[in-house]
């Protein structure tokens, strides 16, 4: 069958422009293969990253018709069907190269940011762990099993292509590595933890950074779930803090309160917690004051709270929760 | 005639209680019943999750459980709430099937608390999926009365409507169409831009509040760009961000943007001959007029 290609090219110094290829090829070859082709048959100068064909390098990591992926996992059928392209229509396949990088050709981007980024939460095993004992390491199935997930990363980059939060803030380390911080976290080797777990506790390039827009779960290739794992870390960071810690630790914490109170979320005493701090962080009440205001003045204030029917047997069952969630990290530790 | 177990959330019992008005009256104008869940809970919009998986798999179950109760789907109106009540609900089917000692824990808390069991046998659906989905496209087509013929609409889907469930029924999630097909049965014209399946900032806004402001500055001047009359969301948590904070967000961005963002149910309940004043319309902080005037109000 005809498949049209539309390829985003650039280099530093162009604009990007649109070219189109069409290809002669069966709707069960992958993305890669059709672009090896126009590389081989139309158009030498084509430029894009490629390695294994087996999902296994995370080479050939671009965006393919609006998410970014591997080009050697994905097929021309799974596409159409993505698309909705109508039996008899000619496909068209919208090549770009991943996102949050520069471009330095067509679909090769520069992924310096991306490794200095995932250097910055030291992604090894500890020193001190590194020095040989006389026997080797044991760990047990279990013990390893708590990093299957982020284990199966094959840094392609696809989830920092698509992170929202990075998109807005170049400080933010990225899902990646992040991820890789949860990989150590878990890891019973490494004895870091708690200096690993203060410097990820921080709204700039640590955990809170993250705005869970959920792009890294959803186009990893690998099932690593960085978001999922980002969420890990933030229940450690958690569990040993308190409201005064910081906002974003009060935000969850008065979050849970009111819900445990009210079943539902009183917005009013919400924002007073969280941002002004029990009236402790003057500052916090200037800057949201106007807010207020412009809410009062558009009938949008709630002027009066409505706690859930439900509210008692809530409060009830988050306390069970917690103390059996409670228990098992006491007798984890 | 449809019938839903309704969960109206916080936020449209709170600050955008326009929200809440309008699901009602659309619901009313398509002969949709909606019962209140008025026992349930808030979800935890996905930081119940950092305390514990379990915290937010139980809080939601008792609140799955509820609609279960009434043999009703369960509907919610915001993107954020879908995403985790309903993956929830995909994670608690699985379990019932492939992990059943989880799936028992998280019901014995709900009996130990003398909640009713969860059983997963219900689904949980946004009412954007209850439009094109259970009610139809075409219906709602039919029922127009007053066509928004000339408004240029721009979706604001919300991040958990489109990526917080494993598996999305009725759309894709990188290239929604579900926003795009409400609006051409309305007979408004939808604006495709930049921007309309990311994150508004909202998560971020209480402690990073400049991140948040960027890029709610960068989707609202893209669909700008791109000629959008206004902004149309399933979501109130995006709509806080993208309406509430729009004039913080327009200092932030160094321009005056000024662009209404009108919730899903207040657009088509306009076509359908709802009052502006009864859709809340005068509730917001930025003025809805301009979209008002367009359509001859």
């Amino acid at each position: 069958m005809q498949i049209e290609f539309q390829i985003l090219r650039q280099t530093p110094d162009t604009a990007p422009k649109l070219d189109r290829f069409t290809v002669e090829a069966d709707s069960s070859e992958t993305i890669l293969s059709c672009l090896n082709r126009i590389k081989w048959e139309q158009d030498g100068s084509l430029a894009f990253r490629k390695n294994c064909r087996n999902t296994i390098c995370g080479s050939c990591s671009m965006r393919i018709n609006g998410r970014s992926t591997l080009a050697c996992k994905e097929n021309i059928a799974g596409e159409m069907a993505r698309l909705g392209t109508a039996s008899g229509e000619t496909p068209t396949m919208t090549i770009a190269p991943l996102g949050n990088l520069p471009v330095v050709k067509d679909l090769i981007v520069d992924m310096k940011p991306f490794w200095d980024d995932l250097e910055k939460v030291e992604p090894y095993v500890s020193t001190s762990s590194r020095q040989l004992p006389e026997r080797e390491f044991l760990q047990s199935p279990d013990e390893r099993a708590e990093f299957n997930a982020t284990g199966n990363c094959i840094l392609c980059g696809a989830c920092y292509s698509e992170c929202n939060a990075k998109e807005v803030n170049p400080n933010f380390v990225g899902p990646h590595a992040l991820a890789k911080a949860q990989r150590l976290l878990a890891d019973d080797r490494d004895d870091r933890r708690e200096a690993r777990l203060e410097s990820f506790d921080n709204p700039d390039s640590g955990v809170w950074g993250c705005t869970r827009c959920y792009y890294c779960n959803s186009v990893c290739p690998m099932e690593v779930s960085p978001l999922d794992r980002i969420s890990e870390i933030k229940g450690e960071i958690l569990d040993r803090s308190t409201k005064d810690d910081s906002r974003p630790i009060r935000h969850r914490k008065v979050l849970l309160e009111l819900v445990e109170e009210g079943g539902w979320i009183d917005e009013r005493k919400f924002s007073l917690q969280v941002i002004g701090n029990y009236f402790k962080d003057l500052q916090g009440l200037l800057d949201i004051a106007p807010l207020g205001l412009r809410m009062l003045a558009n009938g949008k204030f709630p002027v009066r709270f409505d706690p859930s029917e439900g509210s008692a047997e809530v409060r009830g069952l988050i306390a069970a929760v917690k103390a059996a969630t409670q228990a098992t990290t006491k007798a984890g530790a | 005639m449809l019938k839903y177990a309704y969960f109206p959330g916080c936020v449209a019992q709170g600050a955008c209680s326009e929200l809440d008005l309008s699901t009602k009256a659309l619901a009313k104008k398509l002969d949709i019943e909606l019962l209140e869940l008025k026992r349930a809970a808030c979800c935890g919009s996905g930081t119940f999750k950092e305390d514990s998986q379990l915290l937010e798999d139980t809080v939601n179950a008792r609140n799955i459980a509820l609609a279960e109760e009434l043999n009703l789907p369960l509907l919610t109106h915001c993107s954020t709430c879908q995403g985790v009540i309903g993956h929830v609900d995909e994670r608690l089917k699985d379990a019932k099937e492939n992990d059943p000692e989880y799936f028992d824990r998280v019901n014995g808390f709900l009996s130990q608390e003398h909640c009713t069991p969860y059983r997963g046998s219900t689904d949980v659906k946004h009412l954007l999926w209850a439009i094109v989905s259970d009610y139809g496209i075409d219906k709602v087509r039919e029922k127009v009365s007053r066509k928004l013929s000339g408004l240029k609409c721009a979706s604001f889907y919300g991040c958990y409507l489109l990526r917080g469930e494993s598996h999305l029924a009725y759309d894709d999630p990188y290239n929604p169409q579900s926003m795009e097909n409400v609006f051409e049965a309305v007979g408004a014209t939808p604006i495709i831009y930049e921007g309309r399946t990311k994150c508004c900032g909202w998560p971020l806004s209480s402690y990073a509040t400049d991140k948040a402001f960027s890029m709610a500055g960068m989707h609202l001047q893209a669909a700008i760009d791109a000629g959008a009359d206004c902004l149309v969301t399933p979501c109130p948590l995006c709509h806080l961000n993208l309406d509430s904070r729009q004039p913080e967000v327009e200092k932030a961005w160094g321009q005056k943007l000024g662009l209404p963002v009108l919730h899903l149910p207040q657009l088509v309940a306009l076509a359908l001959g709802v009052s502006p004043k009864e859709l809340g319309m005068g509730k917001h902080v930025v003025s809805t007029r301009s979209v008002l005037q367009k359509l001859g109000f």
